[in-house]
Formats: C-alpha cells, sequence, structure tokens
C-alpha cells in the first residue's frame, strides 16, 4: 500500500533502445529530481536460444556455435568449451596449444578492456578518450587477426588445439604492437586518475563495498576494484596459467575510478604475460586426434574472461551430439551490483555505473524458460519449436 | 567600413538572413572538423551541416501526442526569429551594425537568451521524459551561466562608458591592449559562458545523448529540429563575433572578422575536445563558485581602476 500512495514516481526508462545502450535491455530508475531512487534491470531482447541449438549440433559445429555467444570476449568462450570436451574426452591438449590459447585470450583481454575504456569514456561525455583509445585498440585488433585470419570471432580453437601458430615473425610482431600498447596504456593511465574533470565523474561514484561485492557474487574487474581477490587464473590455473601466472590485481577504492586502474593495470599484467610465453613457447604439436563420440559424463569448465569468471556445464550421452551445455556468464553476476550502486546517485551517473560493469547483454540472454502465469506445466522445446516460436513471435 | 544597407536587405540577407544562416552552418563546420581532428578522426565535408539542414527540412515533422500543437510549431520560429534579430545589433564582418542605439547590449544579450528559454519551453511542452529531465538540465544551465556571461560582457561596457555595441566596438578598436590587459578574466569567462550557452561540451548535460538521447529536443524532428539547429548555429557565430569585437579589439573589415572568430572557435573546439562532460550540479557549482565571483571581481578591479582615473 505504501508503493501505490506514492503515485508521483517519476520513471526514466533506459532501454531497450537508447543512445547510453549498444546492446538492447531495459531499466527503469526511479528519479526524485536528478537522484535515483530505485532501479529495475530486465534482460532478455536478445535471447538467440544458443544452448539449446548446441543439443541439436555436433560438437565440433558446437565450437563456432558458442564463439558467438559474445563477439567481445569469443575467444574464451571457445577455450571453456574446449577444455570442458577435452576434459570429457579424456585427451591432454600438447603444452605449445595450450601455450598459443592463452597468448589469444590475453590479447583479447587488451582487447576488451581497451574497448570498455572507450565505451565508458563515451558514457561520460568523454569522447576524445574514447576515440583514442579505440584507435589504439587497432593495434591489438591487428595482432590478432594476424595471427588467427580473423578480427572479432578469432576461431583460433578447434577441439584438441589450436588452428594457428606463432612464428618468429608473428612474435616480433606481437612484442612490437606491445611496445606501442604498454607506452599508450601509461598514457591512459596519466589521464583517467588526473584529468580532473573524468575524475569528477568517477571518484567515489558507484561505490560497491567489499561486503556487497562479496554478498552480491561480482566477479572479474568489478569484484577486485572492490578488493575482492577473485581470479579463476590464480584459483584453478587452466592452459599455461601455472607455468606463466598473473598477478591479481586489486584495488580498494570500490568505486569507478577503481574499476578503471585495476583494468588498466590488468593492461599490463596481461601485456607481461604475453610477453613471457612468446619469448618461451613450448615446442610440440598443435592438435592432437580427438574422438567424434564423446562418452556419457559430465564435466565443469570454468575460466576468467575479461568480465570475470566464464561457467561451463557439459553433458555428454555418447553421440557426436552433447546432451547438455549450460554456460553462465560473467555479465550476469554483475548486474546485481549495478542495481544496487545506482540507488543515491545521479541520473547522469547512471550510464556511468551501468558501463562500470563492462556489461554485456547478449552474453546473459541465454536462458529461457516457458512458464504459464498461473504456473503452469513448464515444458521442454525441441529447437525446431524453439525456432518456430521466434518465426511465429515476430511474425 | 561603413556601408549603409537598406532595412529590408539587411533583415533578408545581410546580416539578418541568409549570411547567418550560410556563415553560422560553415562555422559549426569548422567546430566539428576541428574537434574531428584533436579526436584523431576525419571529420566531416565541408557541407555536411547544410546536407544536414536540408535533410531534416525534407523530414515529416511529427507533432507528438500531449503537447500544444501551436506552442510546439512556434518556438523553433521564434528561436530562430530572435538570433536573427540579434545579428542585426552586432558589427557582423566587420560592418556597422545594421540598427543601433543606446542600450542595445542588453538587447542582445536577452535575445541571446531566448533560443535557450525557447528550447526549455519546447521541452517542457512536451510530456516524454527525456525531454521534461533535459528541459529541466537546459534552464537549471541558464541559471548558472547568464549572470557570469553578462557581468563578463559588462567589462568592456563599463571601460567604454556605454551600452551601444558600436560604441564599444569603437573604444575597443583603440584600446585593444588595455582591454585584454585588464580584463583577462572577463574574456575567459565570456568564452566559456558561450560555450554554456550553446550547450557545447563540457556543458551538453542538457542534452546528453547517453543519459537523455536528445534532452529538450528530443521530440522534434523535421522543421522545428532544423530550425533550431540553425538557430544555434547562428548563435555561435554572433556569439564568437560579440567577444572579438569587445576583447580582441574589434572588428575592422571581413579578413579581421575572420581571423578573430575563427581564432576563437580554435581555442573553444579545443576546450570542447580536453573535458569529460560535466554532470550538472557540476555545472552550476562551476559557475556560480568560480565564474559569478571572478567576474564580480574582475567588475570591482574595472569600476576601482576607473574611479582613479588609469582607464
Amino acid at each position: 500500500m505504501a508503493n501505490q500512495t506514492k503515485t508521483e514516481k517519476f520513471i526514466i526508462p533506459i532501454g531497450p533502445q537508447h543512445p547510453a545502450l549498444k546492446e538492447p535491455g531495459h531499466f527503469e530508475f526511479t528519479v526524485d529530481g536528478e537522484i535515483v531512487t530505485g532501479a529495475t534491470a530486465r534482460l532478455g531482447y536478445v535471447h538467440r536460444g544458443i544452448e539449446k541449438g548446441c543439443e541439436e549440433r555436433n560438437y565440433i559445429q558446437d565450437l563456432y556455435l558458442l564463439e558467438r555467444i559474445c563477439g567481445i570476449c569469443s575467444h574464451v568462450h571457445a577455450t571453456a568449451y574446449a577444455l570442458g570436451v577435452e576434459k570429457l574426452a579424456n585427451v591432454t591438449v600438447t603444452p605449445r596449444a595450450q601455450a598459443i590459447r592463452q597468448v589469444v585470450a590475453e590479447l583479447e583481454r587488451i582487447h576488451s578492456h581497451m574497448l570498455w575504456l572507450g565505451v565508458a569514456a563515451h558514457e561520460a561525455g568523454f569522447e576524445t578518450l574514447f576515440m583514442y583509445s579505440w584507435r589504439d585498440r587497432e593495434t591489438v585488433m591487428d595482432l590478432l587477426e594476424g595471427l588467427t585470419g580473423n578480427r572479432v570471432h578469432y576461431s583460433a580453437n578447434v577441439l584438441g588445439g589450436v588452428k594457428c601458430d606463432i612464428t618468429p615473425e608473428q612474435r616480433d610482431a606481437i612484442l612490437r604492437g606491445l611496445d606501442y600498447l604498454d607506452e599508450r596504456m601509461q598514457y591512459y593511465m596519466n589521464v583517467v586518475t588526473s584529468d580532473e574533470t573524468f575524475l569528477g565523474r568517477t571518484r567515489g561514484v558507484g561505490v560497491l563495498t567489499y561486503e556487497q561485492a562479496e554478498t552480491l557474487g561480482s566477479v572479474g574487474p568489478t569484484a577486485r576494484a572492490s578488493g575482492v581477490t577473485r581470479d579463476i587464473r590464480l584459483e584453478s590455473p587452466y592452459l599455461v596459467y601455472s607455468e606463466f601466472p598473473v598477478k591479481v590485481i586489486l584495488d580498494d577504492g570500490c568505486d569507478l575510478l577503481a574499476r578503471f586502474v585495476v583494468r588498466i593495470k590488468e593492461l599490463f599484467e596481461s601485456s607481461r604475460v604475453i610477453r613471457l610465453i612468446v619469448d618461451n613457447l613450448p615446442a610440440g604439436e598443435l592438435t592432437v586426434r580427438m574422438p567424434r563420440r564423446i562418452p556419457e559424463n559430465e564435466a565443469v569448465s570454468r575460466v576468467e574472461a575479461p568480465r570475470g569468471e566464464l561457467f561451463y556445464y557439459l553433458k555428454s550421452n555418447g553421440t557426436d551430439m552433447p546432451e547438455r551445455i549450460k554456460v553462465r556468464t560473467p555479465s550476469i553476476c554483475n548486474w546485481s551490483s549495478v542495481v544496487v550502486t545506482a540507488i543515491g546517485h545521479k541520473l547522469a551517473d547512471i550510464p556511468m555505473i551501468l558501463a562500470g560493469i563492462d556489461p554485456c547483454f547478449s552474453c546473459s540472454d541465454r536462458s529461457v524458460q516457458i512458464c504459464s502465469a498461473s504456473g503452469g506445466v513448464s515444458k521442454i522445446w525441441t529447437w525446431e519449436q524453439l525456432r518456430q516460436y521466434g518465426i511465429e513471435y515476430y511474425r | 567600413m561603413n556601408l549603409s544597407i537598406s532595412p529590408l536587405l539587411a533583415l533578408l540577407i545581410f546580416p539578418g538572413g541568409l549570411f547567418i544562416l550560410f556563415v553560422g552552418l560553415a562555422y559549426e563546420w569548422v567546430d566539428r572538423k576541428l574537434i574531428a581532428q584533436l579526436q584523431n578522426r576525419i571529420g566531416p565535408r565541408w557541407f555536411q551541416p547544410l546536407a544536414d539542414i536540408v535533410k531534416i527540412l525534407a523530414k515529416e515533422e511529427i507533432t507528438p501526442d500531449g503537447v500544444s500543437p501551436a506552442l510546439f510549431n512556434a518556438l523553433p520560429v521564434a528561436a530562430l526569429a530572435a538570433v536573427l534579430t540579434a545579428a542585426l545589433y552586432v558589427p557582423m564582418a566587420g560592418m556597422q551594425p545594421s540598427f543601433s542605439f543606446r542600450g542595445d547590449l542588453i538587447v542582445t544579450l536577452y535575445l541571446l537568451s531566448m533560443i535557450t528559454i525557447c528550447i526549455g519551453l519546447a521541452g517542457v511542452n512536451t510530456i516524454d521524459r527525456f525531454s521534461v529531465l533535459g528541459a529541466t538540465r537546459t534552464l537549471t544551465q541558464l541559471f548558472s551561466y547568464e549572470a557570469p556571461f553578462l557581468l563578463a560582457l559588462l567589462g568592456p561596457a563599463i571601460v567604454a562608458g556605454s551600452w551601444q555595441i558600436s560604441d564599444i566596438s569603437a573604444y575597443a578598436r583603440g584600446h585593444w591592449g588595455l582591454i585584454l590587459l585588464t580584463q583577462p578574466i572577463s574574456f575567459i569567462v565570456a568564452l566559456i559562458g558561450l560555450m554554456g550557452k550553446l550547450e557545447l561540451p563540457p556543458f551538453d548535460a542538457p542534452e546528453a545523448e547517453t543519459e537523455i538521447v536528445s534532452g529538450a529536443m528530443t521530440e522534434y524532428s523535421g522543421r522545428g529540429l532544423a530550425l533550431f539547429h540553425v538557430a544555434r548555429d547562428a548563435e555561435l557565430l554572433i556569439g564568437l563575433t560579440l567577444i572579438a569585437t569587445f576583447f580582441l579589439g574589434g572588428i575592422a573589415n571581413p579578413i579581421e572578422f575572420l581571423l578573430k572568430t575563427l581564432g576563437l572557435l580554435l581555442v573553444m573546439a579545443i576546450l570542447q575536445a580536453l573535458f569529460a562532460r560535466l554532470r550538472i550540479d557540476q555545472t552550476v557549482g562551476m559557475w556560480w563558485r568560480f565564474g559569478s565571483i571572478l567576474a564580480l571581481v574582475q567588475i570591482l578591479v574595472l569600476v576601482i581602476l576607473k574611479s582613479i582615473g588609469v582607464l
């Protein structure tokens, strides 16, 4: 009843279509003047039925389908899946292939964090930083293209290894590119920590305390900027992270500035690890043979995506198609932190806070549950039925 | 230069009508191009602002539900009319102002504020939430920069002992070194105040696209949007002319006009590229805490200097 007496609520809708959002999502912010008093998030506009689609394709096709969950961190999805399937099939991939996977993963982290830096600067109305960081991001995009042949969906992984090698020329190109990037990252670090107008938009804004980050289960740089030591690369090393470990970057600022600092410092860390690996690349084959049919079993695979922990659950049934694949992306863990931290802030800070977790909407929209409102029976649809439903819905 | 222009010509062609529209668009292009270059982009082609206007003019004009249609259609016209009228009182392109009377400085400044008020009204006229919020911010910002801007332009008027733009212009031509030396604060406050008036970055909170889409003008399309757009370009040109006239030693001929106003535009472009957008509370705080006080101190200094006979 208390809510109904307050009919004067002024709600600012952000999304599903809004210039601040690069992907569709819907947020309703209740405002009192410029101050946000309530926030709700609604997702699900870009559900593509990928998990269901995986059940009707074989393991090799799934690799390419899953890579398309995210256009920014495509490699980690493929890596998490490949690691899971290799675990199911009891196949050990050669150290060289593991190392190359890690190089691509860390290059991808650099590309993802620089992309985020630009987007966050854009949300703050700092167009110059946006343009500069995206220009420099081209360097790492070129490196990835030179390595794998693709700029976005690298497809560096195959089941049982990788498809591309790092030649001495490519190694030199990577080192040259990283030299340039290191210099630029130092510049961005200076800008982010010393530009007064930018600091005015980040310092003390969107504070997510250590306790909140723990309770809400935040992951990745969002959690690390609140001082929570959570990094899969250290907690359960995969690939060659045990031979070439990364240092965890922590910051106890808890605010947006801390999230900027953590991500930029991670760029340096990624760059350091890549240099180490390409200089000490283990010898060996790129691929090992994989069986077509995977014996019945289940496996869990966790990797650290640029946005945080990426979790894959795989269940095989003895055929060449998986029984079930469940993906939990880092963005979904971080959404609740936005709704909590937004309250009490000015409306102008909201796009920054939203961007602060580096959200990926299409990453989040995969699970679907069809239930009738009266609590009716939940039903399991086949891929074909789901597809037909989509066609009918949008007709 | 002292050419007499027939009133009708002054209204329609120069300096009131077509001239200011086209030169305003050209200045918008210069501004966009400069910022693009500073941001390592290529920037628009030279005819892009004109092409934009032609395109928006050709679009269907949608009158949204819940507005007063008369007001909705009249506000853009009023905004443009006010700005074009203001153009008649400034020494555009080094010519004598077409019309001049004692106190026209105040009239010109109020005419220049008309556009902001029209945009604010246009925002609250609609029921769109982004528009209302944008209008609130536009009007809040108006109250923050207007006083310092006025005080800053008052400096040269006090020194010249006249409220008439042509008198101040004549005085400034003879004493430009003195003006710059004794009132640098007024100059800076006026230049930044103009950026606030035009809602240029970093003062673009009223139309911050990542927060409130297009602010007060969200619901406008077609002719209304085009008229507001042209009015703002004209305001840019008039504002630059005023500042160049008052602080950079007047404008004697078209070449001087080009050099001085484009020089100011370059400074403005650099400032626009340099900063992140200020929140509306930061904008208001900045203007009232620093802008107004500095402008007042400047006026005080000028009054003292004048009373002891230095100026």
